[in-house]
């Protein structure tokens, strides 16, 4: 994607936003709602045009791939005939694409909806359409996936299967799979890398890895400390670059000791402890950071401290 | 193109809303043929009597009078595209909208000529049994199977104007009440004023007119240059919906 655009009356969805997607991995495409995430993947399909900007799939325009369905895959929405079968959808397609009409209970199985795909689609539970939505992006066998919010109204059980069926599609297949989620939870166990956005700019891009270890040195050096004789241990461990916060009556937020380093002191002062950990900021933490940064630009924004000790 | 085409026939298959339209079409038909039989040669009425070439005509012509329902089966073909948001996935299958608008048009003109030849058929087979029971059944002249023959062809016309007029206005309801409105309200007020009635005939419902030889109206064209009016009339309605409507943001 290439410098991106949108807006929509007086809103701009997306703005100016680029970013890369490699092959053979799940990329999650994260942000707050309104972010402009559906637009974005709507415009990369070619359902929506963009102002400025172009998407591409290995150099071609969506619109111009000769097979699409063959290429690439994707689930928007729940949209389906409520009076025709889910296998009847799945045909439909078929004959659109040029796919022989096997395809349909192939996909079907591959979903688990083979024995509901002759009842009418109006009649599917949420779950069921989601995987009726899967399957259609299935049916041309191809190599990327675009997801939007796949696990909306799963229940966790059906979260649990989306999990495990998007991880065998990307790792043990071998498929490119961007799939956008307002949760980075929902991401976290199967994204490979992830990409954020938040009012239509892009915020982060890069590996899990990189964030998680981003969010490791952003937490490292506070240690969160309980003890009665909290007065009396600030006194000790104030000086050579530490910083002590009194967060409560008892307890204190140390920044630049590690927890070994705090307690070692606390023994040898002989001060009585009733808590000691590290502080990890965790990726759930960054993301949040993140993105409300992003949300609140100009307005004041609360310190990411104050929520800590609140929570 | 063909695939596309197949894709929009096992669209309209998998659904009753054809069924249910043939069978308000092949009714309200039958009942038109009844009526104007039992009536006929009533002076009050001013129905031209059973056996007489006018009546038969006439009695031919009654298909026509329900080509508003395979107005309705183009006009659903296209919108509910929208209505139950698959314009996404059917987008996704094929980029190329203006495609998928031509597959409709075609796709809806074959559709609609069994629907036609069924309705055709039980009109006329009615129009025999009835006319015949009241001393006269009409004779398989060549005037006679002209008429019968266009008033099917007026069917499926309709059919493609239903497409075009979906393309164009996209939204399900109001493309159908508002085709309801024009030809049973604006048209019949346009053929009555005398001011505007010269205009008639460059109207679908003038167009339809020529086609099928009600010859008691005003002034309308020959019947071939009715069809094609109304053709043109479809297909311009599908070109502007292509250009103006299909190619906005799905969103």
């Amino acid at each position: 994607m290439r410098g991106l655009s949108k807006t929509f009356g007086q809103v701009r969805a997306v703005d100016d936003l680029s970013f890369t997607v490699e092959p053979g991995q799940v990329t999650g495409f994260l942000g707050p709602n309104g972010a402009g995430k559906t637009t974005t993947l709507r415009m990369t399909l070619g359902l929506v045009t963009p102002d400025v900007g172009t998407a591409t799939f290995d150099g071609v325009r969506y619109a111009d791939l000769p097979d699409p369905l063959r290429r690439v895959g994707a689930v928007l929405e729940t949209a389906f005939h409520p009076a025709r079968s889910g296998r009847d959808h799945l045909r439909v397609y078929c004959r659109a694409a040029g796919l022989p009409l096997r395809r349909a209970d192939e996909v079907l199985d591959q979903v688990g909806l083979g024995p509901a795909g002759g009842r009418k689609a109006g009649g599917y539970s949420l779950g069921m359409r989601q995987r009726l939505g899967l399957a259609t992006a299935l049916l041309g066998d191809p190599a990327v996936l675009v997801l939007d919010e796949p696990a909306n109204g799963l229940d966790p059980e059906g979260i649990q299967w989306l999990r495990g069926f998007l991880r065998h599609l990307a790792h043990t297949e071998g498929r490119t799979v961007l799939i956008s989620s307002h949760l980075l939870a929902e991401v976290e166990q199967t994204a490979d890398r992830v990409v954020i956005v938040g009012a239509g700019r892009l915020v982060r891009e890069g590996s899990l890895a990189q964030l998680r270890a981003g969010a490791d040195a952003g937490g490292a050096g506070r240690v969160l400390v309980r003890s009665p004789q909290a007065g009396e241990l600030t006194r000790d461990l104030t000086g050579d670059g530490v910083r002590v916060e009194t967060t409560g009556a008892d307890s204190l937020t140390v920044t630049g000791l590690t927890a070994a380093e705090v307690g070692r002191r606390a023994f040898a002062a002989g001060v009585e402890l009733h808590e000691l950990r590290a502080h990890s900021s965790g990726l759930e933490e960054v993301y949040f950071r993140l993105t409300t940064g992003q949300e609140e630009f100009a307005a004041s924004t609360p310190p990411p401290a104050d929520r800590t000790a609140a929570s | 193109m063909g695939r596309l085409v197949r894709s929009e026939w096992t669209k309209l298959v998998t659904t009753r809303v054809w069924l249910g339209l043939l069978l308000a079409a092949c009714l309200l038909s039958v009942g038109s043929a009844v009526l104007l039989t039992s009536f006929a040669g009533d002076p009050q009425s001013g129905i031209p009597p059973v056996g007489s070439s006018r009546y038969e005509q006439l009695a031919f012509a009654v298909p026509a009078n329900v080509t508003v329902l395979t107005l309705i089966l183009g006009i659903i073909g296209m919108t509910q595209e929208y209505r139950h948001r698959t314009a996404t996935p059917t987008f996704l299958a094929t980029p190329r909208r203006g495609r998928v608008v031509v597959a409709k048009l075609l796709a809806y003109a074959v559709a609609a000529a069994p629907f036609a030849l069924a309705v055709v058929a039980v009109t006329a087979l009615t129009v025999v049994l009835h006319a015949g029971a009241r001393g006269g059944a009409p004779a398989w002249t060549g005037e006679n199977l002209g008429v019968l023959l266009r008033s099917g062809l007026a069917l499926v016309v309709y059919a493609v104007i239903g497409v075009g007029v979906g393309a164009l206005f996209r939204n399900q309801v109001g493309a159908i009440v508002g085709s309801l409105v024009y030809l049973f309200v604006v048209e019949p007020i346009v053929r009555s004023i005398p001011a505007t009635a010269g205009f008639y005939k460059w109207l679908p419902g003038g167009a339809l007119e020529a086609m099928t030889a009600t010859f008691r109206g005003p002034d309308v064209l020959t019947a071939w240059q009715g069809g094609l009016m109304l053709l043109g009339y479809g297909l311009l309605a599908a070109a502007l919906g292509t250009l103006l409507a299909v190619r906005r943001d799905v969103v």
